[in-house]
């Protein structure tokens, strides 16, 4: 099985004091991770292609640095890697990027395409079926298990309430992935170091036959954009008052933050 | 191109409240983009699903085949062309559920309309769309300015808009058997899984009553339990609590533990010590009670109580049973 | 007549003996060369030491057992007798070769004593052999196993022990030769044969069947745990090296990331058992023993490399013993706490945490068995350079209100660059120790620094835990950040950052600054041996001292402290069941403080019932992780009311009155 894994770098948040600059995040003290997303696919891939055979390749889209991305999930066992860098990228909107993606990857002759569900950043969870759309293949998105028959993928989506369903898609298919699929491998320094010297192809809008015209902002739905941060208190207000009105205070709060009736 | 059009979901039989926010945010919009709400209900037997629809829409169209009891993004996109392209609504509207974010991105590639997913606000001014979003891990809020455009297809986060009361709006309802549906692929849906009944996430909850070592054993968890339930919360606790085994280990925050982010925390006699702030400080609203006005935990809450916890457990679990 | 030595006496068929003699040989030999050829593949990196020093330790370890003796006077008995009975009928038997190939000498008066010495040599090791099986029979002692070639091994070799006075016996009875005493046993057993002619007639079938036991014996002994007589020596030779081996590049192969020293360790080992003895872990009964690891390691090294298991015939049995390995899992890997106990009390200093830091480097490099809270860790430490918080530039804010210069910055000079450390600078109740600390420092008018937020890891997390890239990446950006600071003066809040930063670093320091590193327990003795650190104010207070393994085993680092605490006025110090080398661990080393296995026991309340035992008020240790893991069995453990819990630098700053550490007197 040929399998695909977009693959993407994202800034690590969560312990974070964030910065907002000039209407973006400021990067400077923030780590970037593989999307935690992407990392629980490409590790599906690789065991499906150690289960049954098969390549996988990966592609990510993203500027010079991103590269360690790739370089990662060759650590973890992927076979090539696809980098598409190219300035005109930048300000693209999803359906735009879904756009590039799939002409990088029209011609792959790929049984299977994985991405995350979502990226940690923006969160969109759009890209694997935008991309799906444009090279006119079945999807299906929220995979908590994927097992693979004959001319089909038998894909277990998450769903809400502790539900899922199982679905069946003709390959090739599209499927995003969600996290828990599996539990991805450590991915050591000597592991990577294994795979410095692998080369990665690199590939330009020029190179996927793409105008920049139709690329970047001016493809893009949104006009304008600005990030803010919301406002945070500094160490605890202390409630005060006898215990009944201590208390009162602190259901009002429950109920504010809470959106408690 | 005029309105909003509000895909229905619904799952074993049942509507799927989401629905009804996205409604209520439909209802909140149509005034100032001109137009009506319509909801589009694809079903093997709309009919029985339709109930809370009504009074809630403008316009309700119901969608009729046996194969249409579960989604299935195949058989869903050339009914919902279809009626796009007969309504030209300005607007989509769909839940940021399992069903919207494999549907509607799918909807917005097919007829190459523009997409906003995830959406936590929605307003409308000279003829375009400006969303919020929140986004990297919802410690930012993102404001998108969407490029006038005929159609847009957008998200909503779950928990973002009120659904209206019934009776909001006139429903007027038509009902189309369909005959043949014009699937391009072959996905097809196979049968739904109960999940398993493991112990309930607590990285999963919106609110956690959590509780430390000031329990004071097994025979004091009932209180916070009671607590817990009467704010719809979830129990947690800090690890001295779990290796007593007076709670599961599954309910452990901390390093060790779980890294948890509700959107209230409410510390109940737990110290702070590093390795269980370090589960926790992002929290949206940390509110601690402990008896000690310098135990570390004041450091990362937002609202503190210097109080016995067991004066304060009953008297907050009556405050809200009431 | 002349006494003298009758070889082949009344024996037919020599022939025989002599084929038989030469197959036994040959399995001896087929047996040391796969040893050799296995242990020639291991590295030699590391310096050996130079003869003269090694030797004489090396010869009281073997000839004498010293480390037998330490560790119980009955094995260390048995262990004489046996090794001096079997040494004497080895060094008899090769001078009897000699007698009769080379040149006669074996006559008058040399025979008559070296027959009574060999007698005597009999003698002790069939006692001691009889005390061996006694040990593991009759007396209890939990930690020797009974598997049953430990039975069949001393059986055996009483079997030829007893066997060679029996053949003697009935010699002397058929013979009866004038110096037939000088053969004290076998006289005294001449008595059992009812006459000369009897002895005679059942004489070969004695002498035969005593030829097959031994030449069996001989051939069996490669084999068996009896090649500790080879291995066990040369171990002990190489005791001085460093244990500390460097990583590898991954094209190397796998028997290259162990050195000489610790393939020779796999053969050493007796299965005495005193390793699991002093675990920590195997003695709260979590599932685990060091002596396990060594010998799964011991199976593993042969299946793969030894020549032999490359022959056809043995290929299907390697995979089944491989697959076999594989499938049992290496989960026991993560529970060692790399304290050290086991090797201070192996006889043959052959104990398993290399054995297991290589273990832990093969699953980090395979991926997929990493536990997960391991893996957020070693990601941790690798994107921030601490195993704790998932934020950069974490490292100062203990320093905050405190004008420290911050020495990674240009133009900032000091005499001592002082190493916080990741835990020390961020756990908030370890935190303490740096305030401390940085306020003695001052107090003593002591110059020193800090590294600020650019302060690396030094790499001994990602050590302890197999990760070597990691590792190897950590020592080189502290390489480069003190080379470019020309910073060579050290003293470390943590043992753990000293262990490596003293004994790993200089290994990557090829052209780089010689450093100088000190515990900060060592600086603090020195300033009070100098005058600059005097304590004025009365302590009356009972305490006792938890030695860190990091810097009491790992360095021998224990007068230090010691020293500090009885220079306060009025503090009494009492001393657990266990300390200085023998201190119990507690729990947190070799990664287990980021860790959660299945099975753990809670080590540091094992520990703190020891503290509990002495009345002390206070128990002092002298690193973060013990005073973290210990202060928390504290709580859990139910110590709350009995004592407390300080670091030695919070100590010191209390009993100088220190206002920050007064601040501090509330945890
Ligand atoms: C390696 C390691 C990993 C760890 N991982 C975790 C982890 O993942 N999660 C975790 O939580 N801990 C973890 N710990 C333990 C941690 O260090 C603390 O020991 C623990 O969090 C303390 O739990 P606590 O706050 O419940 O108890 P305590 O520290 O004993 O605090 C009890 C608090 O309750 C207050 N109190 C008592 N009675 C009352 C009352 N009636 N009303 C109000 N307040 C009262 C007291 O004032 C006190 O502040 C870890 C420790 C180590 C060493
Ligand atoms: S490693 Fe040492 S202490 Fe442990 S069983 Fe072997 S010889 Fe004995
Ligand atoms: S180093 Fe300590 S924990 Fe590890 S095996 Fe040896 S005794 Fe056990």
């Amino acid at each position: 099985m040929k399998i695909l894994v977009l693959v993407k770098n994202v800034p690590e948040v969560a312990e974070a004091e964030l910065e907002i600059e000039q209407g973006a995040l400021d990067l400077e003290d923030l780590e970037m991770v593989v999307n935690e997303w992407d990392n629980y696919a490409v590790e599906e891939a690789v065991r499906l292609t150690e289960a049954a055979g098969g390549d996988v390749h990966l592609m990510t889209l993203g500027g010079e640095d991103d590269e360690d991305v790739l370089r990662r999930g060759l650590a973890m066992g992927a076979h090539s890697a696809t980098h598409l860098c190219d300035e005109a990228f930048e300000g693209s909107d999803p359906t735009t990027l879904a756009r590039v993606f799939a002409a990088a990857v029209k011609d792959g002759g790929y049984d299977l395409i994985l991405t995350g569900v979502q990226s940690a950043d923006l969160g969109q969870a759009s890209t694997g079926v935008l991309l799906a759309q444009e090279l006119g293949l079945p999807h299906a998105t929220m995979a908590i298990a994927l097992e693979p028959g004959a001319g089909e993928v038998t894909v277990t989506r998450e769903l809400e309430n502790n539900t899922s369903e199982k679905v069946a898609l003709p390959l090739p298919a599209v499927v995003t992935v969600q996290s828990g699929i599996n539990q991805p491998r450590y991915v050591s320094i000597m592991g990577i170091r294994k795979v410095r010297k692998m080369t990665i192809e690199m590939l330009e809008a020029g190179d996927l036959g793409l105008e920049s015209q139709a690329l970047g902002r001016e493809a893009s739905s949104v006009a304008g954009q600005s990030l803010a941060l919301p406002p945070v208190g500094e160490g605890a207000q202390m409630l005060t008052g006898s215990l009944d009105s201590v208390c009162g205070q602190a259901a009002a709060i429950l109920r504010e933050k809470g959106g408690l009736a | 191109m005029s309105g909003v059009l509000v895909i229905a979901e619904h799952r074993q039989g049942a509507l799927r409240e989401a629905t009804l926010e996205c409604l209520g945010a439909a209802l909140s919009l149509a005034p100032s983009l001109g137009g009506q709400v319509t909801a589009a209900l694809l079903a093997d037997d709309p009919q029985s699903l339709a109930g809370e629809l009504q009074g809630r829409a403008h316009g309700l169209k119901l969608y009729a085949h046996p194969e249409l009891a579960a989604y299935n993004p195949e058989l869903y996109l050339p009914v919902l062309a279809d009626i796009i392209a007969a309504s030209q609504p300005s607007l989509i509207l769909m839940p940021h559920s399992s069903q919207g974010m494999d549907l509607a991105p799918a909807l917005a590639g097919r007829l190459g309309l523009p997409l906003v997913t995830d959406c936590a606000g929605l307003s409308w001014s000279d003829g375009a769309l400006s969303v919020q979003r929140n986004v990297y891990g919802g410690k930012a809020v993102l404001d998108l300015a969407l490029k006038p455009a005929a159609t847009v297809v957008a998200t909503l986060q779950a928990g973002a808009f009120q659904a209206p009361p019934a009776g909001a709006a006139p429903t007027a309802s038509d009902r189309t058997a369909l005959t043949e549906l014009a699937p391009r692929h072959a996905r097809r849906f196979l049968e739904y899984l109960a999940g398993v009944v493991e112990d309930v996430d607590i990285a999963e909850a919106d609110i956690l009553v959590s509780v430390g070592r000031g329990i004071g054993g097994p025979d004091n968890v009932p209180q916070a339990q009671a607590l817990a339930e009467a704010l719809g919360a979830t129990l947690s606790c800090s690890r001295p609590v779990a290796d007593a085994g007076w709670l599961p280990k599954s309910r452990q925050v901390g390093t060790s533990g779980k890294t948890v982010r509700p959107k209230i925390y409410l510390a109940l006699g737990i110290s702070g010590a590093f390795q269980h702030q370090a589960g926790m400080n992002n929290s949206g609203t940390i509110i601690a009670v402990n008896s000690d006005p310098r135990a570390p935990i004041f450091q990362v809450a937002h609202y503190g109580i210097v109080a016995d916890m067991f004066e304060v457990l009953p008297k907050l679990t009556e405050l809200f049973k009431g | 007549m002349n006494p003298l030595r009758m070889p082949f006496w009344g024996v037919d068929a020599a022939w025989l003996f002599y084929l038989l003699a030469a197959l036994a040989m040959a399995c001896l030999g087929l047996g040391l060369w796969e040893k050799i050829s296995l242990w020639r593949q291991g590295r030699r990196a590391a310096p050996a030491p130079s003869s003269k020093q090694a030797l004489g330790p090396a010869l009281a370890d073997v000839l004498l057992g010293r480390r037998i003796w330490r560790g119980g006077r009955i094995a260390g008995l048995m262990h004489l007798m046996l090794l001096w009975g079997f040494l004497g009928l080895f060094l008899g038997t090769c001078a009897v070769a000699v007698d009769h190939y080379l040149i006669s000498f074996l006559h008058g008066r040399v025979y008559l004593w070296f027959s009574a010495g060999l007698e005597a040599c009999g003698l002790l090791l069939v006692l001691g052999l009889m005390l061996a099986l006694a040990r593991r029979w009759l007396l209890p002692v939990a930690r020797l196993e009974r598997r049953p070639d430990d039975t069949l091994l001393p059986l055996w070799l009483l079997a030829v022990a007893c066997g060679g006075f029996m053949v003697e016996a009935a010699r002397l009875a058929a013979t009866a030769p004038p110096w037939g005493a000088w053969s004290f046993v076998g006289y005294g057993l001449a008595g059992l044969f009812p006459g000369p002619e009897a002895a005679r007639e059942l004489f070969p079938w004695l002498w035969w069947s005593h030829a097959l036991v031994s030449l069996g014996f001989i051939a069996w002994l490669p084999w068996s745990k009896l090649a500790h007589a080879i291995a066990a020596p040369a171990s002990l030779y190489l005791q001085g090296q460093p244990l500390a081996v460097l990583a590898v590049a991954a094209e190397e192969g796998d028997l290259a990331a162990l050195g000489l020293r610790h393939l020779l360790h796999l053969d050493a080992c007796t299965r005495c058992g005193r390793c699991v003895e002093a675990c920590p872990s195997a003695r709260a009964g979590e599932p685990f023993s060091p002596r396990d690891v060594l010998h799964r390691a011991r199976r593993q090294a042969r299946l793969k490399y030894s020549p032999l298991y490359r022959l056809p015939w043995l290929r299907g049995r390697r995979q089944a013993l491989l697959e076999r390995d594989r499938a049992a899992g290496w989960e026991d890997a993560w529970y060692c706490t790399t304290c050290r106990a086991c090797l201070e009390v192996c006889p043959v200093q052959a104990a398993p945490i290399e054995m297991v830091r290589k273990l832990r480097a093969g699953l980090v490099e395979q991926g997929s068995a990493v536990p997960p809270p391991l893996m957020d860790t070693l990601e941790k430490l690798h994107r921030y350079g601490n195993p704790w918080v998932a934020k950069k530039g974490a490292k100062a804010a203990w320093a905050a209100g405190r004008d420290i210069p911050d020495l990674s910055r240009s133009g900032q000079e000091a005499d001592w660059l002082y190493f916080v450390g990741c835990t020390t600078s961020i756990d908030t109740r370890a935190q303490g120790i740096a305030r401390a600390l940085s306020d003695v420092f001052t107090h003593c008018g002591v110059s020193f620094g800090t590294l600020g937020k650019k302060e690396p890891c030094c790499g001994d997390i990602a050590r302890r835990l197999g990760e070597q890239g990691l590792m190897e990446e950590q020592i080189e950006a502290t390489r480069d950040l003190l080379n470019g600071r020309g910073l060579t003066r050290l003293v470390c809040t943590s043992p753990h950052c000293f262990d490596t930063i003293k004994k790993v670093h200089p290994l990557f320091l090829e052209e780089g600054l010689p450093l100088r590193v000190l515990h900060y327990s060592q600086m603090l003795h020195r300033l009070w041996r100098q005058g600059r650190l005097t304590f004025d104010h009365p302590m009356p207070l009972k305490v006792t001292f938890h030695d860190p393994c990091f810097l009491a085993r790992h360095n021998r680092i224990v007068d230090e402290p010691r020293g500090l605490l009885g220079a306060i006025p009025g503090l009494e110090l009492v001393e657990m069941a266990e300390h200085g080398l023998n201190a119990l661990c507690c729990g947190g080393g070799g990664g287990r403080m980021w860790h959660e296995i299945p099975g753990q026991a809670n080590l540091a309340v094992r520990r703190l019932e020891q503290a509990a035992a002495t009345g002390a008020e206070l128990v002092v240790t002298a690193c973060p992780l013990c005073l973290i893991m210990l202060e928390d069995a504290r709580k859990t453990g139910g110590f709350e009311d009995k004592f407390g819990i300080i670091d030695l630098s919070e100590l010191v700053a209390r009993a100088l009155r220190l206002t920050a550490a007064m601040d501090e007197e509330a945890v």
